[in-house]
């Protein structure tokens, strides 16, 4: 005999929802899934009517995923915002390309406007050339460090307040455990925020955060969302790659565990000695940094010299202080690195633009 | 996911470390080495010394820190190889401490606090039972079945996820208790009626820490040593953490820990398994093996055995990762309103407010009132919970449970009866409500 769905009592169930175990039906997963996010944008107030937000795309399964329910929650629940969809091309052959055009057939089905930034045009190096120069060891270091900046730019062009990424409940409960496992205590601290504004600019957050990863996929797969799957070609970390599969192994044992563990990281309070450093601005980029020098541009440095170990591991510090005052140095390959300060003040341009006749306040966020 | 700049700092994988004398032992340097801890080779003899050194050591930074100087002391053993270790160690400080010369670091007196848990493993008390009697020292057991061994028990009634319900629910009641079936048979039914073997272990936990507490008490003793060795308290750490434990975490794993007037120390902190071993062989001190509900099941059997597993895997590829993750503990803090937290009817611990709301809110069970709810800018705040109609005698206990033991008790069959100790705590904490009160009219 066929099951009834545990939560409308009508429809058949045809699905077992990961994270309560519930046998539920197909509308209702939808119904369910959705209201959480919905209740965990409600309940962090994440947005203020006429925010512009840009969606982080990837092409993946968690930004398209992302794409659809923010866009069927902004009209289900008139949040007022303006939603953007905004790509980083980190310039990676048979990945990117490939997902940025799954991107761009997202922009056509959600209709939403697209930004595509790449790092060749920002920085002057893609990833393959990157890789080229540093080989396959720490290129993942370019890659987090140039993306987050890349991010912050593309909010800027669009002249966004919010950036949202598809960070979901198993990335938050595999980063706690992480922090746990080499005692990063500012990080622990800080990894269970679900809106973070510490890079000055524009506040970003993670509406998924207590969305399970299986149900993302099972989300796309019931509403036939055209996603891209293949996993960076450049990636895997180890370490990272150990908790992951410790996180698996509990979901199985207990399947409320990833929900558990992020309960858990937002109850610890980290001791209040632990201070995070002082934030200034990069003299070079004017991108924030707790150095003089900031990360990208200490890395940069260092491929335009032919040092790519320049900025990596323990030697990023000294070799940040060693920059300071210094004018950067330059091969053929460089392009003009843009300004933040250039940025904010088209940014703003842009705002006094959209805002003529009107009372809003038109201060440019981050200034 | 490779996007975030975390990844720059994860520990180094395993390096040897330089040996002054290559190829002898680190201490000595003239013997050949017959072990490898962390990395650096001890001979036998400088391995046993080193080890009594480091307990010392750790015993009495925790002792000053503790401020526990003179009082009598209990040593929780359960007969396993580092309780056993730690047995061996304290009885040979107390005695070279009364001997004489270092009179003042010694204890008013030892006494071995044990739990005998053959209620729910058949057979494995006897062993226990020889290898302690061999020992010179006081031993003071108190049973599982001890926690039964009263007339009235709370009993689960209800609880739910009732379809298509807003919140979970749990309802007990006092129930008086049928004299004709035993405290052991209900220990048992007790059990068999938690559905996993993490929900049995979590309750083991909780009758185990709260059997030894009283009998501490019931002796005088001030001073409570925990043999848990680095290994196992790294494991409890992510163990606690995967079961929503967060918030009780800073009272329950620490090096020194307060339980009411009972100072609580664990000086095996710094010792790996692998430690615990050689150093019981080489001083012959026998142990017991001591079954769990997981005893030869796979790693998957339980989220306890789970995380053990994988935590002395990564500790052997990463070999600071158990020290890191003791360490990591200790900078956390107690919630500001822990203090004044309800304590939890099952593991006693603070429970905070509101843990019920926030599951509810991220595990919808109900679409039909979702249309109504406002803008996102009205920032709608979760509904308070509900008053609850009950039938006659039903106690709405949902609030007196900490998030993880609501966790436990999901998955319970109603008819459930709790340990005595929860009556007492719901009875206590009930009475110290109404003092609460009616407090400000008291003169
Ligand atoms: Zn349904
Ligand atoms: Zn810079
Ligand atoms: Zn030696
Ligand atoms: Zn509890």
């Amino acid at each position: 005999m066929p099951r009834v769905c545990e939560i409308c009592q009508g429809a058949k169930a045809i699905l077992r929802r990961p994270k309560t175990g519930q046998s539920i039906c197909k509308e209702c997963f939808f119904r369910v899934f959705e209201t959480e996010v919905h209740n965990t944008i409600v309940d962090n107030k994440l947005f203020r009517r006429g925010d512009r937000v840009g969606i982080g795309a990837s092409g993946g399964k968690d930004s398209t995923v992302l794409a659809y329910v923010m866009k069927t929650l902004n009209e289900r629940y008139d949040y007022g915002l303006d939603l953007f969809l905004l790509s980083v091309d980190e310039g990676i052959s048979g990945y990117r390309d490939d997902s940025l055009e799954t991107v761009k057939r997202n922009k056509e089905q959600y209709e939403l406007p697209l930004l595509i930034v790449s790092y060749e045009q920002l920085y002057g190096w893609s990833m393959d050339a990157i890789v080229e120069t540093v080989g396959r060891k720490n290129n993942c270091t370019f890659c987090g460090v140039f993306r987050r900046q890349a991010l912050d730019r593309g909010a800027l062009m669009l002249d966004l307040d919010h950036i949202v990424t598809g960070h979901n409940a198993d990335d938050v409960a595999e980063t706690i455990l992480m922090n746990i496992f080499r005692g990063d205590i500012p990080r622990l601290g800080r990894c269970t925020e679900i809106a973070t504004s510490g890079d000055g600019y524009i506040t970003r957050s993670k509406p998924f955060k207590y969305a399970y990863e299986k149900e993302i996929v099972m989300y796309a797969y019931f509403r036939k969302l055209d996603y891209f799957s293949t996993e960076c070609t450049y990636s895997p970390n180890a370490y990272r790659g150990y908790a992951r599969e410790f996180l698996k192994d509990l979901e199985a044992v207990r399947p409320s565990a990833i929900l558990d563990i992020i309960h858990s990281g937002e109850a610890m309070q980290v001791a209040s000695e632990v201070k995070l450093p002082s934030q200034t601005s990069c003299e070079r980029c004017g991108y924030i940094s707790s150095n003089r020098v900031c990360k990208a541009c200490v890395l940069l440095e260092g491929l335009e010299r032919g040092v790519p170990q320049l900025g990596i591991g323990k030697s990023v510090k000294k070799t940040q202080d060693l920059l300071a005052g210094r004018t950067a140095t330059r091969s053929g390959r460089a392009v003009d690195v843009v300004h933040f300060d250039k940025l904010r003040k088209h940014a703003q341009e842009m705002r006094h633009e959209r805002c003529t006749g009107c009372t809003c306040d038109t201060s440019a966020p981050g200034t | 996911m490779c996007d975030s700049v975390d990844q720059s700092e994860h520990p180094a994988p395993r390096q040897a470390r330089s040996q002054r004398v290559p190829g002898m032992c680190i201490k000595c340097k003239t013997a050949k080495p017959n072990v490898s801890i962390r990395l650096s080779l001890y001979c036998k003899p400088c391995f046993v010394k080193a080890e009594i050194f480091k307990f010392r050591t750790a015993l009495n930074k925790s002792r000053q820190k503790a401020n526990q100087h003179g009082t009598k002391l209990m040593a929780a053993v359960s007969g396993g190889p580092t309780s056993m270790a730690m047995l061996k160690l304290i009885l040979d400080f107390h005695n070279v401490g009364r001997q004489g010369k270092t009179a003042s670091t010694a204890f008013a007196s030892v006494t071995v606090g044990h739990v005998d848990e053959s209620a729910l493993f058949p057979g494995c008390e006897d062993g226990v039972q020889r290898i302690l009697q061999a020992e010179d020292v006081e031993v003071v057991t108190a049973r599982l079945e001890d926690v039964f061994d009263s007339e009235e028990g709370l009993e689960l009634v209800e609880k739910t996820v009732t379809p298509g319900a807003v919140r979970d629910k749990f309802v007990a009641q006092i129930v008086r208790q049928n004299p004709g079936v035993s405290p052991r048979e209900r220990l048992k039914q007790l059990f068999s009626g938690l559905s996993t073997a993490t929900n049995r272990e979590d309750m083991l936990d909780s009758i185990k820490t709260f059997l030894i507490k009283k009998l501490a008490q019931s002796c005088g003793c001030r001073t409570l040593l925990l043999g848990d060795s680095g290994t196992r308290m790294a494991t409890k750490v992510v163990t606690y953490t995967s079961r929503g434990r967060g918030y009780s975490l800073p009272f329950e794993v620490l090096a020194e820990s307060q339980w009411g007037d009972i100072a609580v120390l664990r000086p095996m902190r710094e010792w790996i398994a692998k430690e615990v071993a050689f150093f019981n062989r080489w001083t012959a001190q026998p142990s017991a093996v001591v079954p769990t509900f997981t005893t030869g099941a796979p790693a998957k059997a339980s989220i306890d055995r789970l995380t053990e597993s994988f935590i002395v895997a990564l500790d052997r590829d990463f070999p600071s990762t158990v020290a890191t993750i003791c360490r990591t503990v200790t900078k956390l803090q107690p919630q500001d309103d822990a203090a004044d937290a309800v304590h939890c009817l099952v593991c006693g611990m603070p429970a905070e407010a509101g843990a019920q709301t926030w599951r509810n809110r991220l595990t919808v069970s109900d679409v039909s009132s979702t249309e109504s709810e406002g803008p996102v800018a009205a920032g709608a705040k979760p509904e308070p919970e509900p008053e609850t109609k009950l039938a006659a005698g039903g106690i709405d206990i949902t609030q007196r449970l900490c998030y993880s033991c609501q966790n436990l008790l999901h998955d319970a069959k109603p008819g459930t009866v709790l340990p005595e100790f929860s009556t007492h705590r719901y009875q206590t904490s009930d009475a110290a409500d109404l003092r609460k009160q009616i407090e400000e009219f008291l003169i």
